[in-house]
Protein backbone atom coordinates (compact mmCIF):
# COMPACT_ATOMS: atom_id res chain seq x y z
CA UNK A 1 0.00 0.00 0.00
CA UNK A 2 3.07 2.23 0.14
CA UNK A 3 2.79 3.21 -3.76
CA UNK A 4 -1.00 3.37 -3.99
CA UNK A 5 -1.55 6.64 -3.50
CA UNK A 6 1.90 8.03 -4.34
CA UNK A 7 1.14 8.69 -8.30
CA UNK A 8 0.27 12.80 -7.76
CA UNK A 9 2.14 14.51 -10.44
CA UNK A 10 -0.75 16.01 -11.85
CA UNK A 11 -1.84 17.19 -8.33
CA UNK A 12 -4.85 14.44 -8.43
CA UNK A 13 -3.96 11.08 -7.02
CA UNK A 14 -4.96 8.05 -8.65
CA UNK A 15 -7.09 7.30 -5.94
CA UNK A 16 -8.97 10.84 -6.47
CA UNK A 17 -8.96 10.26 -10.26
CA UNK A 18 -10.90 6.59 -9.64
CA UNK A 19 -13.22 7.77 -6.61
CA UNK A 20 -13.91 11.22 -7.64
CA UNK A 21 -16.35 10.24 -10.96
CA UNK A 22 -17.89 7.34 -8.33
CA UNK A 23 -18.82 9.86 -5.91
CA UNK A 24 -20.18 12.21 -8.71
CA UNK A 25 -22.55 9.41 -9.59
CA UNK A 26 -23.51 8.61 -6.56
CA UNK A 27 -24.46 12.56 -5.98
CA UNK A 28 -26.55 12.32 -9.16
CA UNK A 29 -29.00 9.42 -8.53
CA UNK A 30 -29.18 9.67 -4.91
CA UNK A 31 -29.93 13.60 -5.10
CA UNK A 32 -32.49 12.41 -8.49
CA UNK A 33 -34.14 9.89 -6.16
CA UNK A 34 -34.99 12.87 -3.08
CA UNK A 35 -36.07 15.19 -5.46
CA UNK A 36 -38.27 13.69 -8.29
CA UNK A 37 -39.26 10.62 -5.98
CA UNK A 38 -39.43 11.01 -2.32
CA UNK A 39 -40.55 15.17 -2.35
CA UNK A 40 -38.43 15.49 0.76
CA UNK A 41 -37.39 19.23 2.14
CA UNK A 42 -34.18 17.98 2.22
CA UNK A 43 -32.15 17.09 -0.81
CA UNK A 44 -29.57 14.29 -0.40
CA UNK A 45 -27.38 15.18 -3.05
CA UNK A 46 -23.96 15.81 -1.64
CA UNK A 47 -23.14 12.44 0.33
CA UNK A 48 -20.36 11.53 -2.38
CA UNK A 49 -19.12 15.08 -1.85
CA UNK A 50 -18.90 14.98 1.79
CA UNK A 51 -17.13 11.43 1.25
CA UNK A 52 -14.42 12.71 -1.20
CA UNK A 53 -14.23 15.54 1.02
CA UNK A 54 -13.24 13.75 4.36
CA UNK A 55 -11.61 10.90 2.68
CA UNK A 56 -9.04 12.54 0.21
CA UNK A 57 -9.13 16.13 1.48
CA UNK A 58 -10.25 19.97 0.68
CA UNK A 59 -9.00 19.95 -3.13
CA UNK A 60 -10.69 16.87 -3.77
CA UNK A 61 -14.12 17.49 -2.15
CA UNK A 62 -14.43 20.71 -4.11
CA UNK A 63 -13.49 19.19 -7.03
CA UNK A 64 -16.25 16.73 -6.72
CA UNK A 65 -19.19 19.07 -5.36
CA UNK A 66 -18.03 21.60 -8.67
CA UNK A 67 -18.47 18.84 -11.16
CA UNK A 68 -21.24 17.12 -9.81
CA UNK A 69 -23.45 19.95 -10.27
CA UNK A 70 -21.82 20.68 -13.51
CA UNK A 71 -22.96 17.18 -14.59
CA UNK A 72 -25.93 17.15 -12.78
CA UNK A 73 -27.22 20.49 -14.14
CA UNK A 74 -25.86 19.66 -17.79
CA UNK A 75 -27.84 15.83 -18.19
CA UNK A 76 -30.81 15.66 -15.78
CA UNK A 77 -31.08 18.91 -13.33
CA UNK A 78 -30.75 22.07 -14.86
CA UNK A 79 -31.47 23.68 -11.89
CA UNK A 80 -28.25 22.28 -10.07
CA UNK A 81 -25.99 24.12 -12.35
CA UNK A 82 -25.77 27.56 -10.84
CA UNK A 83 -25.58 26.16 -7.14
CA UNK A 84 -22.25 24.54 -8.57
CA UNK A 85 -19.89 26.94 -6.41
CA UNK A 86 -22.10 26.29 -3.03
CA UNK A 87 -21.15 22.38 -4.06
CA UNK A 88 -17.72 23.13 -4.19
CA UNK A 89 -17.69 24.74 -0.88
CA UNK A 90 -19.47 21.97 0.82
CA UNK A 91 -16.92 19.50 -0.64
CA UNK A 92 -13.81 22.30 1.08
CA UNK A 93 -15.54 22.61 4.26
CA UNK A 94 -15.63 18.82 4.38
CA UNK A 95 -11.91 18.14 4.00
CA UNK A 96 -11.33 20.96 6.59
CA UNK A 97 -13.85 19.32 8.60
CA UNK A 98 -11.87 16.07 8.60
CA UNK A 99 -8.32 17.38 9.45
CA UNK A 100 -9.90 19.57 12.63
CA UNK A 101 -10.82 15.87 13.61
CA UNK A 102 -14.64 15.68 13.04
CA UNK A 103 -13.99 12.08 12.20
CA UNK A 104 -13.31 11.11 15.57
CA UNK A 105 -16.84 10.68 17.11
CA UNK A 106 -20.33 10.94 15.25
CA UNK A 107 -21.51 14.43 17.44
CA UNK A 108 -18.77 16.43 16.00
CA UNK A 109 -19.29 14.87 12.60
CA UNK A 110 -22.87 16.07 12.88
CA UNK A 111 -21.81 19.54 14.17
CA UNK A 112 -19.73 19.74 10.91
CA UNK A 113 -22.74 18.65 9.39
CA UNK A 114 -24.60 22.03 10.95
CA UNK A 115 -22.02 24.34 9.99
CA UNK A 116 -21.32 23.59 6.61
CA UNK A 117 -25.82 23.48 6.23
CA UNK A 118 -25.68 27.08 7.84
CA UNK A 119 -22.54 28.24 5.09
CA UNK A 120 -24.48 26.55 1.95
CA UNK A 121 -27.90 28.39 2.90
CA UNK A 122 -26.06 31.65 3.08
CA UNK A 123 -24.58 31.22 -0.71
CA UNK A 124 -27.30 29.15 -1.74
CA UNK A 125 -30.25 32.03 -1.09
CA UNK A 126 -28.88 34.86 -3.29
CA UNK A 127 -28.48 32.16 -6.22
CA UNK A 128 -32.15 30.78 -5.71
CA UNK A 129 -33.30 34.02 -6.03
CA UNK A 130 -31.61 35.79 -8.63
CA UNK A 131 -31.53 32.73 -10.93
CA UNK A 132 -35.27 31.09 -9.75
CA UNK A 133 -37.06 33.60 -8.21
CA UNK A 134 -37.07 31.56 -5.11
CA UNK A 135 -38.15 27.97 -6.14
CA UNK A 136 -36.42 24.93 -8.09
CA UNK A 137 -39.70 22.76 -8.34
CA UNK A 138 -38.36 20.31 -5.21
CA UNK A 139 -40.19 19.58 -2.29
CA UNK A 140 -38.81 22.61 -0.41
CA UNK A 141 -40.66 24.90 -2.51
CA UNK A 142 -43.93 24.94 -0.18
CA UNK A 143 -41.54 26.57 2.77
CA UNK A 144 -40.55 28.80 0.38
CA UNK A 145 -43.79 29.96 -0.26
CA UNK A 146 -44.87 29.56 3.90
CA UNK A 147 -42.16 32.60 4.27
CA UNK A 148 -43.55 34.41 2.08
CA UNK A 149 -46.67 34.90 3.02
CA UNK A 150 -45.26 35.61 6.38
CA UNK A 151 -44.32 38.96 4.75
CA UNK A 152 -40.43 37.81 4.05
CA UNK A 153 -39.20 38.98 0.82
CA UNK A 154 -37.79 36.71 -1.78
CA UNK A 155 -34.39 37.02 -0.74
CA UNK A 156 -35.14 36.38 3.03
CA UNK A 157 -37.40 33.71 2.63
CA UNK A 158 -34.95 31.93 0.07
CA UNK A 159 -32.34 32.42 2.67
CA UNK A 160 -34.58 30.85 5.66
CA UNK A 161 -35.87 28.17 3.59
CA UNK A 162 -32.21 27.02 3.14
CA UNK A 163 -31.87 28.14 6.76
CA UNK A 164 -34.28 25.53 7.64
CA UNK A 165 -33.64 22.47 5.21
CA UNK A 166 -29.84 22.89 4.26
CA UNK A 167 -28.49 22.84 8.12
CA UNK A 168 -30.73 19.45 8.33
CA UNK A 169 -30.00 18.32 5.04
CA UNK A 170 -25.95 18.50 5.64
CA UNK A 171 -26.27 16.81 9.46
CA UNK A 172 -27.88 13.96 7.85
CA UNK A 173 -25.35 13.74 5.22
CA UNK A 174 -22.19 13.93 7.56
CA UNK A 175 -24.02 11.06 9.90
CA UNK A 176 -24.50 9.10 6.95
CA UNK A 177 -21.40 9.60 5.72
CA UNK A 178 -19.77 9.01 8.89
CA UNK A 179 -21.67 5.46 9.11
CA UNK A 180 -20.43 4.74 5.87
CA UNK A 181 -16.80 4.87 7.21
CA UNK A 182 -16.94 3.60 10.23
CA UNK A 183 -18.50 0.34 8.26
CA UNK A 184 -15.75 0.22 5.43
CA UNK A 185 -13.05 -1.92 5.50
CA UNK A 186 -9.69 -1.27 7.27
CA UNK A 187 -7.74 -2.48 3.54
CA UNK A 188 -9.86 -0.40 1.92
CA UNK A 189 -9.63 2.71 4.17
CA UNK A 190 -5.73 1.94 3.44
CA UNK A 191 -6.03 2.92 -0.19
CA UNK A 192 -7.25 6.58 1.00
CA UNK A 193 -3.82 7.10 2.30
CA UNK A 194 -2.75 8.76 5.67
CA UNK A 195 -6.12 11.37 5.15
CA UNK A 196 -7.97 7.94 6.60
CA UNK A 197 -7.56 6.18 9.78
CA UNK B 1 -24.65 6.21 -21.84
CA UNK B 2 -28.26 5.52 -22.26
CA UNK B 3 -30.16 8.18 -20.12
CA UNK B 4 -28.00 10.14 -19.10
CA UNK B 5 -26.52 10.68 -22.98
CA UNK B 6 -28.50 13.74 -24.68
CA UNK B 7 -25.81 13.54 -27.44
CA UNK B 8 -28.15 12.77 -30.51
CA UNK B 9 -26.36 11.34 -33.90
CA UNK B 10 -27.45 13.80 -37.04
CA UNK B 11 -25.94 15.65 -39.77
CA UNK B 12 -27.11 18.87 -38.65
CA UNK B 13 -25.37 22.63 -38.44
CA UNK B 14 -24.45 22.74 -34.87
CA UNK B 15 -22.95 19.10 -35.49
CA UNK B 16 -20.62 20.47 -37.69
CA UNK B 17 -18.66 23.10 -35.46
CA UNK B 18 -15.89 23.14 -33.63
CA UNK B 19 -17.24 22.53 -30.09
CA UNK B 20 -15.55 25.41 -28.17
CA UNK B 21 -17.92 27.47 -30.39
CA UNK B 22 -20.99 26.01 -29.40
CA UNK B 23 -19.54 26.11 -26.03
CA UNK B 24 -19.07 29.61 -26.52
CA UNK B 25 -22.22 30.85 -27.94
CA UNK B 26 -24.01 29.09 -25.26
CA UNK B 27 -22.07 31.35 -22.88
CA UNK B 28 -23.13 34.38 -24.37
CA UNK B 29 -26.66 33.27 -24.42
CA UNK B 30 -26.61 32.80 -20.74
CA UNK B 31 -25.12 35.82 -20.35
CA UNK B 32 -27.29 38.08 -22.36
CA UNK B 33 -30.29 36.64 -20.59
CA UNK B 34 -29.35 37.97 -17.42
CA UNK B 35 -27.82 41.16 -18.54
CA UNK B 36 -30.54 42.60 -20.78
CA UNK B 37 -33.77 43.00 -19.38
CA UNK B 38 -36.54 40.04 -19.27
CA UNK B 39 -39.20 38.54 -20.16
CA UNK B 40 -38.71 40.24 -23.97
CA UNK B 41 -34.65 39.05 -23.84
CA UNK B 42 -35.62 35.73 -23.17
CA UNK B 43 -38.54 34.97 -25.45
CA UNK B 44 -36.14 36.45 -28.27
CA UNK B 45 -33.27 34.26 -27.68
CA UNK B 46 -35.36 31.06 -27.12
CA UNK B 47 -37.38 32.22 -30.62
CA UNK B 48 -34.93 33.60 -32.37
CA UNK B 49 -31.75 31.61 -31.34
CA UNK B 50 -32.27 28.96 -29.63
CA UNK B 51 -35.01 27.22 -31.47
CA UNK B 52 -33.77 27.74 -35.17
CA UNK B 53 -30.43 26.61 -34.09
CA UNK B 54 -32.28 23.40 -33.31
CA UNK B 55 -34.24 23.26 -35.92
CA UNK B 56 -31.24 23.73 -38.43
CA UNK B 57 -29.46 21.13 -36.36
CA UNK B 58 -32.32 18.89 -36.48
CA UNK B 59 -33.01 18.07 -32.82
CA UNK B 60 -36.17 20.51 -32.60
CA UNK B 61 -38.38 17.98 -31.26
CA UNK B 62 -36.12 16.54 -28.55
CA UNK B 63 -34.88 19.57 -27.77
CA UNK B 64 -38.30 21.08 -26.85
CA UNK B 65 -39.67 17.65 -25.12
CA UNK B 66 -36.85 17.61 -23.21
CA UNK B 67 -36.57 21.57 -22.24
CA UNK B 68 -40.21 21.46 -21.32
CA UNK B 69 -40.13 17.98 -19.16
CA UNK B 70 -37.17 19.54 -17.12
CA UNK B 71 -38.61 22.75 -16.32
CA UNK B 72 -42.25 22.03 -16.41
CA UNK B 73 -42.36 21.30 -13.05
CA UNK B 74 -40.24 24.27 -11.51
CA UNK B 75 -42.09 26.85 -13.96
CA UNK B 76 -45.59 25.83 -12.21
CA UNK B 77 -44.08 26.20 -9.13
CA UNK B 78 -43.11 29.36 -9.89
CA UNK B 79 -46.11 30.80 -11.11
CA UNK B 80 -48.21 29.22 -7.85
CA UNK B 81 -45.44 30.08 -5.11
CA UNK B 82 -44.73 33.83 -6.60
CA UNK B 83 -48.29 34.22 -8.18
CA UNK B 84 -49.80 33.29 -4.72
CA UNK B 85 -47.01 34.49 -2.50
CA UNK B 86 -45.28 37.30 -3.71
CA UNK B 87 -44.33 40.13 -1.38
CA UNK B 88 -45.41 43.08 -3.14
CA UNK B 89 -47.05 46.87 -2.64
CA UNK B 90 -48.64 46.28 -5.76
CA UNK B 91 -52.48 45.29 -4.77
CA UNK B 92 -53.64 44.74 -8.09
CA UNK B 93 -55.51 40.97 -8.50
CA UNK B 94 -55.55 38.14 -11.76
CA UNK B 95 -58.10 35.85 -10.73
CA UNK B 96 -57.67 32.89 -12.61
CA UNK B 97 -60.82 30.68 -11.91
CA UNK B 98 -60.79 29.73 -8.09
CA UNK B 99 -57.21 31.38 -7.42
CA UNK B 100 -56.42 35.08 -6.46
CA UNK B 101 -52.91 35.53 -8.34
CA UNK B 102 -50.87 39.13 -7.81
CA UNK B 103 -50.10 40.50 -10.92
CA UNK B 104 -46.51 41.83 -9.62
CA UNK B 105 -45.97 38.07 -8.80
CA UNK B 106 -46.92 36.97 -12.18
CA UNK B 107 -44.97 39.64 -13.90
CA UNK B 108 -41.46 38.16 -11.82
CA UNK B 109 -42.41 34.80 -12.64
CA UNK B 110 -42.65 35.36 -16.13
CA UNK B 111 -39.40 37.41 -16.07
CA UNK B 112 -37.71 34.46 -14.25
CA UNK B 113 -39.02 31.86 -16.56
CA UNK B 114 -37.94 33.44 -19.74
CA UNK B 115 -34.68 33.43 -18.58
CA UNK B 116 -34.54 30.24 -17.20
CA UNK B 117 -35.88 28.81 -20.55
CA UNK B 118 -32.62 29.99 -22.20
CA UNK B 119 -30.47 29.17 -18.72
CA UNK B 120 -31.50 25.30 -19.67
CA UNK B 121 -32.37 25.65 -23.02
CA UNK B 122 -28.69 26.34 -24.73
CA UNK B 123 -26.35 24.04 -21.99
CA UNK B 124 -28.93 21.53 -23.48
CA UNK B 125 -28.88 22.54 -27.46
CA UNK B 126 -24.80 22.10 -26.59
CA UNK B 127 -24.63 18.84 -25.45
CA UNK B 128 -28.10 17.72 -28.13
CA UNK B 129 -25.14 18.67 -30.47
CA UNK B 130 -22.04 17.81 -29.21
CA UNK B 131 -20.60 14.12 -27.94
CA UNK B 132 -19.49 14.75 -24.72
CA UNK B 133 -15.63 12.79 -25.56
CA UNK B 134 -15.19 15.69 -28.38
CA UNK B 135 -16.42 18.62 -25.80
CA UNK B 136 -14.00 17.51 -23.29
CA UNK B 137 -11.07 16.62 -25.60
CA UNK B 138 -11.32 20.15 -27.07
CA UNK B 139 -11.47 21.99 -23.84
CA UNK B 140 -8.05 19.49 -22.66
CA UNK B 141 -6.49 20.64 -25.65
CA UNK B 142 -7.46 24.15 -25.30
CA UNK B 143 -5.67 24.24 -21.77
CA UNK B 144 -8.12 21.78 -19.13
CA UNK B 145 -6.31 19.70 -16.86
CA UNK B 146 -6.62 16.37 -18.45
CA UNK B 147 -7.37 14.81 -15.11
CA UNK B 148 -10.52 17.04 -14.88
CA UNK B 149 -11.74 15.60 -18.52
CA UNK B 150 -11.11 12.01 -16.88
CA UNK B 151 -13.71 12.72 -14.06
CA UNK B 152 -15.97 14.35 -16.78
CA UNK B 153 -16.07 11.62 -19.02
CA UNK B 154 -15.90 8.96 -16.35
CA UNK B 155 -18.93 10.22 -14.38
CA UNK B 156 -21.31 10.81 -17.21
CA UNK B 157 -20.80 7.03 -18.06
CA UNK B 158 -21.31 5.60 -14.14
CA UNK B 159 -24.53 7.32 -13.83
CA UNK B 160 -26.74 4.84 -15.62
CA UNK B 161 -24.43 1.94 -14.28
CA UNK B 162 -24.87 3.60 -9.96
CA UNK B 163 -28.27 4.46 -10.61
CA UNK B 164 -29.09 1.02 -12.32
CA UNK B 165 -27.48 -0.66 -9.21
CA UNK B 166 -29.63 1.69 -6.93
CA UNK B 167 -32.63 -0.25 -8.23
CA UNK B 168 -31.29 -3.32 -7.57
CA UNK B 169 -30.47 -2.75 -3.94
CA UNK B 170 -33.61 -1.18 -3.09
CA UNK B 171 -35.16 -4.59 -4.79
CA UNK B 172 -32.97 -6.64 -2.92
CA UNK B 173 -33.44 -4.71 0.41
CA UNK B 174 -37.74 -4.88 -0.30
CA UNK B 175 -37.03 -9.05 -0.75
CA UNK B 176 -35.65 -8.71 2.73
CA UNK B 177 -38.71 -6.72 4.05
CA UNK B 178 -37.73 -3.40 3.74
CA UNK B 179 -40.46 -0.79 3.73
CA UNK B 180 -39.97 2.11 1.03
CA UNK B 181 -43.37 3.07 0.96
CA UNK B 182 -45.71 4.90 3.66
CA UNK B 183 -45.37 8.35 5.52
CA UNK B 184 -41.96 10.88 5.40
CA UNK B 185 -40.55 8.83 8.44
CA UNK B 186 -40.33 5.37 7.38
CA UNK B 187 -39.46 6.83 3.65
CA UNK B 188 -36.51 8.50 5.32
CA UNK B 189 -35.73 5.01 7.06
CA UNK B 190 -36.12 3.05 4.12
CA UNK B 191 -33.57 5.45 2.61
CA UNK B 192 -30.60 4.37 4.76
CA UNK B 193 -30.42 0.74 3.55
CA UNK B 194 -30.35 1.81 0.23
CA UNK B 195 -27.63 4.06 0.65
CA UNK B 196 -24.93 2.04 2.43
CA UNK B 197 -24.86 -0.84 0.34
CA UNK B 198 -24.27 1.17 -2.71
CA UNK B 199 -21.31 3.52 -1.57
CA UNK B 200 -19.97 1.01 0.03
CA UNK B 201 -19.95 -1.60 -3.40
CA UNK B 202 -18.63 1.79 -5.33
CA UNK B 203 -16.16 2.38 -3.04
CA UNK B 204 -14.67 -1.42 -3.49
CA UNK B 205 -15.14 -0.16 -7.22
CA UNK B 206 -12.75 2.70 -6.98
CA UNK B 207 -10.40 0.90 -6.28
CA UNK B 208 -9.75 -1.79 -8.78
CA UNK B 209 -10.29 1.70 -10.73
CA UNK B 210 -7.37 3.30 -9.47
CA UNK B 211 -5.00 0.20 -10.06
CA UNK B 212 -6.01 0.59 -13.81
CA UNK B 213 -5.26 4.08 -13.56
CA UNK B 214 -1.82 3.38 -12.28
CA UNK B 215 -1.57 0.51 -14.87
CA UNK B 216 -2.02 2.53 -17.79
CA UNK B 217 0.60 5.46 -16.64
CA UNK B 218 -2.40 8.14 -16.88
CA UNK B 219 -0.64 9.90 -14.20
CA UNK B 220 2.73 9.55 -16.64
CA UNK B 221 3.97 13.18 -17.48
CA UNK B 222 4.90 14.72 -20.93
CA UNK B 223 2.40 14.92 -23.89
CA UNK B 224 -0.20 13.01 -25.05
CA UNK B 225 -1.08 12.19 -28.34
CA UNK B 226 -5.15 12.27 -29.46
CA UNK B 227 -6.98 9.58 -31.71
CA UNK B 228 -9.23 12.26 -33.66
CA UNK B 229 -8.45 15.36 -34.46
CA UNK B 230 -11.23 18.21 -34.02
CA UNK B 231 -11.10 20.82 -36.93
CA UNK B 232 -11.40 24.67 -35.73
CA UNK B 233 -11.09 27.01 -39.23
CA UNK B 234 -10.15 30.24 -38.53
CA UNK B 235 -13.22 31.47 -38.98
CA UNK B 236 -14.88 29.67 -36.09
CA UNK B 237 -12.08 31.20 -34.13
CA UNK B 238 -12.97 34.53 -35.25
CA UNK B 239 -16.49 34.27 -33.83
CA UNK B 240 -15.63 32.62 -30.91
CA UNK B 241 -13.10 35.87 -30.45
CA UNK B 242 -16.36 38.17 -31.56
CA UNK B 243 -18.96 36.13 -29.44
CA UNK B 244 -16.34 37.38 -25.57
CA UNK B 245 -16.86 40.76 -26.98
CA UNK B 246 -20.18 41.16 -27.33
CA UNK B 247 -20.26 39.51 -23.99
CA UNK B 248 -17.78 41.52 -22.30
CA UNK B 249 -19.33 44.56 -24.22
CA UNK B 250 -22.53 43.43 -22.28
CA UNK B 251 -21.43 42.82 -18.86
CA UNK B 252 -19.42 46.52 -19.07
CA UNK B 253 -22.78 48.39 -20.77
CA UNK B 254 -24.75 46.80 -17.73
CA UNK B 255 -22.06 48.38 -15.08
CA UNK B 256 -22.08 50.91 -16.80
CA UNK B 257 -26.14 51.85 -16.77
CA UNK B 258 -26.36 49.82 -12.80
CA UNK B 259 -24.07 53.10 -11.41
CA UNK B 260 -25.52 55.57 -13.89
CA UNK B 261 -29.24 55.21 -13.76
Amino acid sequence: MTTSTTSQRGGLSSTALASIPIAIAINVVLGQLVQSVLKLPIYLDSIGTVLVGVLLGPLAGAITGLLANVIWGLTLAPSALPFAAVAAVIGLIAGYARQYGAMHSWWKMALAGLLTGVVAAAISAPIATYVFGGVTGAGADVLVAMFQSLGASVLGASFMQGAVSDPLDKTITYLIVWAIISALPKRLLARFGANAQ
Amino acid sequence: MQRTGLFIERAGFLQRLNPLTKATGALLLIGATFLLPAPLTGAALLGGGLLPLALASLVARRFLDILLKTLLPVLISLVLVQGLFFPTADPTIVAIGPLLFRRAGLQFALDTGSRLLVVAGAPLLLFQTTHPGMLVQALIQSGMPRSIGYILLVALQLIPAISERAVGVAEAQRARGLETEGNVLQRIRGVLPLISPLIVGALVEAEERAMAIEARAFNAPGPKTWVRAIPDPPAERMARIAMLTALGTLVVWRVATFFSG
